[in-house]
């Protein structure tokens, strides 16, 4: 896996897969996140995640998160007990601290082409396949509002060569422009709908620059996080990293 | 954001207006906390926003409200907030807690 980190973005090269994502704070230090992480020679995990809050108290909180995601991935990375795993004991730091996390985790495994997702309050992610958008279903209650995990289970997808998948924060279907009407999320299905045949980078940045079309630089409550992932190759095909 | 406060039947409605976020949601949680009454409704009709220390609050204050064996309601959500609330799990939550405050 290669991993190209340019402040606060990052670029993916793997397991026939591209993925791009940033982070864009409001302001200051929030509590958005998100990571590429390779767990073996075929599987690797993309996710996405909010902590409550914002400054310091929200990014040290998203600091740990991250690295008990991390361990969870070591101990089992099989993606339901990943997330069971996290709300346990992330879920016990944050309730110390009356915050939660949202959070949603992809695993793609490069030789069967199949995606899974678990998802714990947070937005679902948009699928784009041959033009068209599909938002998954999968649903669950953010880390740390309950002692145990409660969803709807791992969804799975099977991706060919060109599929992509975007996963985003609310700040970005929450964004306003001078008007209160929000970007929302019949104008980023609309979006990524377009992006059919466009790199995993290049469908990010158009994402970024029609939302900032749509804000008009009005300046934004809440942190936009935006993950673009793309297959580039079929399933089946020799894996290098 | 403004906070009026009636009261009806034993019952306290505490009717919130405008954004609830992380700068004034101290200021919610102070006059839930100072109500006596077993059951407080909170009418969030008027809101036009809440952030997640909003969400937050508001649930750690339904825990608290079910183990003392006490109600607090949340009406009239405006229809988008309603959505943002689903996608973290909100309505979920509070029906466990309802039957069990440990969970």
């Amino acid at each position: 896996m290669i991993e190209v980190i340019t402040g606060n973005e990052k670029i993916l090269s793997a397991y026939r897969l591209e993925g791009s994502g940033c982070s864009l704070p409001a302001g200051q230090v929030g509590g958005d996140f998100f990571e590429f992480i390779s767990c073996d020679k075929r599987t690797v995990f993309a996710v996405i995640g909010d902590v409550m809050g914002k400054g310091f108290h929200a990014a040290r909180l998203m600091e740990t998160i991250r690295h008990m995601l991390r361990e969870c991935i070591r101990v089992n990375p099989h993606p339901l007990e990943v997330v069971r795993r996290l709300n346990k004991v992330g879920g016990y730091e944050l309730r110390k601290c009356g915050a939660f996390a949202t959070l949603c985790l992809l695993c793609y495994d490069g030789i069967t082409g199949r995606l899974s997702c678990v998802n714990a309050g947070h937005h679902p992610p948009i699928l784009l396949s041959d033009g068209e958008v599909k938002v998954v279903r999968c649903r669950g209650v953010a880390l740390g509002l309950l002692e145990d995990y409660l969803g709807s289970g791992v969804e799975e997808f099977s991706l060919a060569a060109g599929d992509a998948v975007v996963l985003y924060t609310d700040g970005l279907v929450e964004a306003c422009g001078p008007g209160e009407q929000r970007y929302g999320q019949e104008r980023l299905r609309e979006i990524v709908r377009l992006q059919y045949g466009a790199g995993a980078d290049r469908m990010k940045k158009n994402i970024l620059s029609d939302l900032e079309t749509f804000t008009r630089g009005f300046p934004q409550k809440d942190d936009v996080t935006l993950v673009v992932m793309k297959v580039t190759g079929k399933a089946g095909e020799r894996v290098g990293d | 954001m403004e906070i009026r406060v009636r009261q009806q039947k034993g019952m306290a409605i505490l009717e919130v207006e405008g954004e609830l976020d992380f700068s004034n949601v101290d200021q919610l949680q102070q006059e839930i906390q100072r109500r006596p009454e077993e059951v407080v409704e909170i009418d969030l009709q008027g809101l036009r926003f809440i952030d997640s220390s909003g969400v937050g609050m508001l649930l750690s204050q339904a825990r608290h409200f079910f183990s003392q064996g006490r109600t607090l309601k949340i009406v009239n959500i405006p229809d988008l907030i309603r959505e943002d609330l689903e996608v973290i799990g909100f309505f979920q939550v509070l029906e466990v807690l309802k039957t069990n405050p440990n969970a």
